[in-house]
């Protein structure tokens, strides 16, 4: 599997959460197809989706969870967020109440996901400036202050969409030791605690 | 008449217009994907394989016809609607030997496809929507959607938002009449049970019922006998728990029935439910393409919620060997994906969900939720109470 001379391929396990209709598929879709949808249909359950970045350290093979933002779905989320390596956490800037989700969110992640998980919050919808609910420096603030790393993205107009993949791809390549190739990122959850192993050679 | 009945005259349009699709010798030279419209107005992209599929099936739909109006004319009409046949419950009462052999005749042909033009009649009827719309006043709906209109809850805003979010770009439903059409259903059963209000994926099951049933009114009483009794209660209620009960039995059915693929899966732990929660909510109408989904619910509605297993058995089933020299939960998803999507032929995939996943009792499928039960209930609430001291400590 690892065959690639003095190159790390990494397989890593990301999902997205957040409100409904705040664009997690249309983050993703943008990433791994380029496309945009102004009508994307709803994700029920989940959607997978891989995609493949080179960065000069390393390759990384994400496995991407897009889950469905109804509040009622979250008691399906830790299936989706278990063993993940990143997580995106997405608001929408025109909505005030999917930036309270966020949080939410995050304070979730803190307590039941990897302790290592390398978390990001995109703030959504950055194209629709005059509906701007959510200032810059609100999301900034919260970011900091939890130690997420902030963007602001717009699947529409692409804006710091592969930014936000590619900066995830590049923390995963530092996180992940460097004799070892073929490491799988997918860490598994205290609660699970059954393995101890989480390389796969 | 409401709004619908254009609508479905244009359904019965799509039939008889659409002629023979003829993939060009250039199109099978170069395996292209080809894009045209099926039976209930989807886009369909698929390869010439899969048009010649599409064209054996209507071929096949039109004999089926043809079975059913002879059965018409020897039984006579409406046979299918006499009580003891359409209560398989009170057949062991029936002494009538030819009420039986009505009710056998029945199921087999059912399985084998009900044509498009008696589903809206055949629906409503044996899936208990008839008897449920009796009960209630015959103005019931009229008022229930007039009492509503203007109302704004949580409901109707996630309706609001998912209404062109739901099979963009169908030339029916993704029209400024469709989404009103849609939402008044969806919006009107999100006041009639509070409990459900709105669920996403709702939205999907909804919208196809309205592509069959004759009048949007006899859709909102498929809707309504869907949710509360041919399905599992709480699928679709705040924790979705009915949901996750269906998931840990589907969990032990695989075991049981594919126990090759259920340890390879679990080997690469690939949970099942991560695909099949899907399936269950949106009753494959967002997986299967539109005619085998619908051939799916012509027997859900006549045998009830087992049907959702034997079919998504038979997926996995279907893919046996490839499923298991997967590697990845990756290859795991594609395989399933590719195979549901491209199961243009209905009856290629309920031979396997019948004749090749053996019958499987209501009753024991019953005895097996209630075991699983008081887990996923134990499991919610742990994780509720987990969440809750979350908010405390946030204090």
């Amino acid at each position: 599997m690892a065959r690639t001379t003095g190159n790390k391929n990494i397989q890593a396990k990301l999902v997205l959460l957040g409100d409904m209709g705040t664009g997690k598929t249309s983050l993703v879709l943008r990433f791994v197809k380029g496309q945009f949808f102004d009508y994307q249909e709803s994700t029920i359950g989940a959607a997978f989706f891989t995609q493949v970045l080179s960065l000069n350290e390393a390759t990384i093979k994400f496995d991407i969870w897009d889950t469905a933002g109804q509040e009622r779905y979250h008691s399906l989320a830790p299936m989706y967020y278990r063993g993940a390596a990143a997580a995106v956490v997405v608001y929408d800037i025109t909505s005030m109440e999917s930036f309270e989700r966020a949080k939410k969110w995050v304070q979730e992640l803190q307590r039941q996901g990897n302790p290592n998980l390398i978390m990001f919050l995109a703030a959504n919808k950055a194209d629709l400036e005059e509906k701007r609910k959510v200032g810059v420096e609100d999301g900034e603030q919260y970011a900091k202050e939890n130690g997420l790393v902030f963007l602001e993205t717009s699947a529409k107009t692409a804006q710091n969409v592969n930014e936000l993949f590619y900066e995830i791809a590049k923390r995963l390549a530092k996180a992940s030791p460097s004799r070892q190739t073929g490491m799988k990122l997918h860490s598994r959850s205290q609660e699970s605690g059954r393995r101890l192993f989480c390389c796969s050679g | 008449m409401y709004g619908t009945q254009s609508k479905r005259d244009l359904a019965l349009e799509f039939q008889s217009q659409i002629p023979i699709l003829r993939p060009s010798i250039h199109a099978r030279r170069a395996n292209l994907t080809v894009k045209f419209q099926d039976l209930y107005g989807f886009t369909v992209e698929g390869n010439v394989d899969d048009v010649n599929v599409l064209n054996e099936v209507r071929e096949k739909v039109r004999q089926q016809g043809r079975v059913w109006w002879a059965l018409e004319a020897s039984k006579g009409a409406n046979w299918y609607l006499q009580p003891s046949i359409s209560e398989g419950q009170s057949l062991k009462a029936s002494l009538k030997l030819s009420a039986m052999a009505n009710a056998i005749t029945l199921k087999r042909l059912i399985r084998k496809g009900i044509p498009p033009v008696l589903r809206p009649k055949i629906w409503f009827s044996l899936s208990g929507a008839a008897k449920k719309k009796s009960t209630a006043p015959d103005s019931y709906y009229n008022d229930l959607t007039k009492a509503v209109e203007g109302k704004v809850t949580p409901a109707t805003r996630q309706i609001d938002h998912d209404l062109p979010r739901t099979f963009p770009g169908h030339s029916w439903l993704d029209t400024p009449e469709g989404h009103a059409t849609l939402r008044r259903v969806l919006v009107g059963y999100s006041f009639r049970d509070s409990d459900v209000g709105y669920c996403q994926g709702l939205n999907y099951v909804a919208a196809l019922l309205l592509l069959v049933m004759k009048t949007e009114e006899d859709a909102f009483w498929m809707l309504a006998v869907l949710l509360e009794n041919v399905l599992v209660s709480d699928c679709y209620t705040t924790n979705l728990s009915g949901c996750h009960v269906e998931q840990r039995v589907f969990k032990d059915l695989l075991a049981k029935k594919c126990p090759r693929i259920a340890t390879h899966l679990e080997a690469l732990e690939f949970d099942v439910s991560l695909v099949a929660t899907e399936w269950f909510l949106c009753l494959f109408s967002k997986s299967l393409p539109s005619e085998t989904t619908l051939r799916v619910w012509d027997v859900l509605f006549y045998e009830g919620a087992k049907v959702l297993f034997h079919v998504a058995l038979a997926f996995f089933k279907m893919k046996e060997e490839e499923l298991i020299h997967s590697h990845h939960v990756g290859d795991v998803i594609n395989i399933l994906q590719k195979t549901t999507h491209h199961l243009f032929d209905p009856d290629e995939l309920l031979t396997v969900a019948f004749d090749k996943i053996g019958s499987m009792t209501t009753n024991t499928i019953s005895k097996q939720r209630k075991k699983q039960e008081p887990a996923v209930m134990a499991e919610l609430d742990q994780r509720l109470r987990r969440l809750n001291s979350l908010k405390l400590d946030d204090k």
